[in-house]
């Protein structure tokens, strides 16, 4: 899949956030290449949303470069981040998309609305050009049937993969998830992850915040533990859930075993 | 029969001044109580006390002493209005008071997911507002917002005490002059019949705004 060569579609460099005098990311570097799966793994409280949020704007950062897809969201100038102006933001974000942990859908809005909604507000395309995406992507995620149905006639995980389809209805190149499968019943991931996976294999650039650590072990191409804000240990799937080197990461490991 | 008839046409006239205020005050009301509440939960400290004082004025003291306040004592400083214009000042800023409260409540009810999913999909604010969050609003504030409606029918007699010539004191005249209760009963099928068309108009809003709750 990934490689050396391939385009590097995230390149966050040495981010540091705080709330208040609090600071949750203590200098963070990392990169994402086209087509890799990046797993963020690491005890509660640790910053993975904070991190995760802070690529897409939800949570701006005090210090550190963050570039999508070869633009500079965020670069240095004297010692400090300065943001790209909110328009030129909004396009440099067009190509990321974001699934949450609660979902999010637009609960007054069908389906099939939540996801031609923003394609065509935002991006003004016509109803008829964006259907047939939309059914498409309705059909991948296996719900092609609740297509005229509010997201409260459905379950969680039909939710979270309406969600999932959605957020892809706008075309990004780069798929955020945090904690996707977290508010799930255990007996409703699997279709979740299934689904996550499926995206995975058809080499779309992920970064997904998870405990699930099957999915890291298998669809990632790169795991990253976190702890207290900062990268502890950094590695391929394998190598670090066979040979983990930190202490801190074998006791994590540990404890979700 | 004639002498019903006599009374029913007597008595629309004074509905007309009942109907103005309840529509004037409901039109002007809700759009103000709307900006109330965003200007109540914007970070404008200043701004959100003074609401948050006026919405506390407003609820915390008699529509009846506010009527009688404007009608009676603004005269006294040298502000001078129309009769119709003085009731309907005091209404008006009730009733805001209270739809301020209510659109706050509403606001705040839609979950921070909300903005933030509408963010992540590239929308912009004024986009997110009018696509995303005003329709939740909406659903959420209209079985209070029907309440105060139907509250505000009845409230609208209070302008009894003005001598403005409402329904209900053209009602009494009527009934003081010809030993005849059957004004009294006109008026409450008035009073009945609004509230009743009101009570279906909010049925149909609710269930409109509402179908996608199960
Ligand atoms: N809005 C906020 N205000 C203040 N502190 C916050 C806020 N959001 C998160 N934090 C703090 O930042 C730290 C990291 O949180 P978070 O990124 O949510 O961790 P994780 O996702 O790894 O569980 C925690 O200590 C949390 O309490
Ligand atoms: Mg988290």
């Amino acid at each position: 899949m990934a490689d050396m060569h391939s385009e590097t579609m995230l390149r966050m460099t040495d981010i540091h956030k705080s709330y208040g005098r609090i600071e949750v990311l203590k200098g963070i570097n990392l990169e994402v290449r086209q087509g890799e799966v990046l797993a963020i793994i690491g005890p509660s409280g640790s910053g993975k949303s904070t991190l995760l949020r802070c690529i897409n704007r939800l949570e701006t950062i005090q210090s550190g470069e963050i570039e999508i897809c070869g633009q500079k969201l965020v670069h240095m100038e004297d010692g400090h981040s300065v943001y790209a102006a909110d328009d030129e933001a909004r396009r440099i974000l067009a190509s990321t998309g974001m699934v949450f942990q609660q979902f999010n859908l637009f609960p007054h809005m069908t389906v099939l609305e939540n996801l031609i909604e923003a394609p065509i507000h935002v991006k003004h395309e016509s109803r008829a050009e964006i259907l047939p995406y939309a059914r498409e992507l309705l059909e991948r995620v296996g719900l092609a049937d609740r297509a005229d149905y509010y997201p409260a006639q459905l379950s969680g995980g039909q939710q979270q993969r309406v969600a999932i389809a959605r957020a892809l209805c706008m075309r990004p190149q780069i798929m955020l998830f945090d904690e996707p499968t977290s508010a799930l019943d255990p007996e409703l991931t699997g279709e979740v992850l299934k689904t996550m996976r499926e995206l995975a294999e058809s080499h779309m650039t992920m970064v997904v915040v998870t405990h699930e650590m099957g999915f890291a072990r298998e669809a990632a191409n790169q795991v990253i533990f976190m702890a207290e804000g900062g990268i502890i240990e950094q590695g391929e799937p394998h190598e670090f859930f066979s040979h983990p080197r930190e202490e801190r990461t074998k006791a994590f490991l540990q404890s979700r075993l | 029969m004639d002498n019903l008839m006599n009374t029913v046409i007597q008595m629309a006239e004074g509905s007309e001044i009942t109907l103005e205020i309840f529509f004037v005050t409901l039109i002007v009301a809700l759009p103000l109580g709307m900006l109330a509440a965003i200007g109540r939960l914007s970070p404008i400290a200043p701004l959100s006390r003074l609401l948050e004082f006026y919405v506390w004025l407003m609820r915390g003291t008699p529509l009846m002493l506010q009527l009688l306040f404007v009608y009676f004592a603004l005269p006294m400083v040298g502000i001078m209005l129309p009769d119709i214009a003085a009731a309907l000042l005091a209404f008006i800023l009730n009733y805001a008071a209270y739809f301020c409260e209510i659109f706050r409540a509403g606001i705040q009810s839609v979950p921070r997911g909300q903005y933030e999913a509408a963010k992540t999909l590239g929308m912009s604010y004024p986009l997110t507002m009018r696509r995303i969050i005003l329709p939740q609003v909406i659903r959420m504030v209209l079985p209070p917002i029907s309440n105060e409606t139907i509250n505000l029918v009845k409230d609208t007699s209070l302008i009894y005490i003005l001598a403005m010539n409402d329904l209900l004191r053209v009602a009494r005249t009527i009934v003081q002059r010809e030993f005849d209760m059957t004004p009294f009963v006109v008026a409450a099928v008035f009073y009945l019949a609004m509230t009743f068309v009101l009570t279906w108009m909010f049925k149909k809003l609710e269930a409109h705004y509402g179908r996608y709750a199960q």
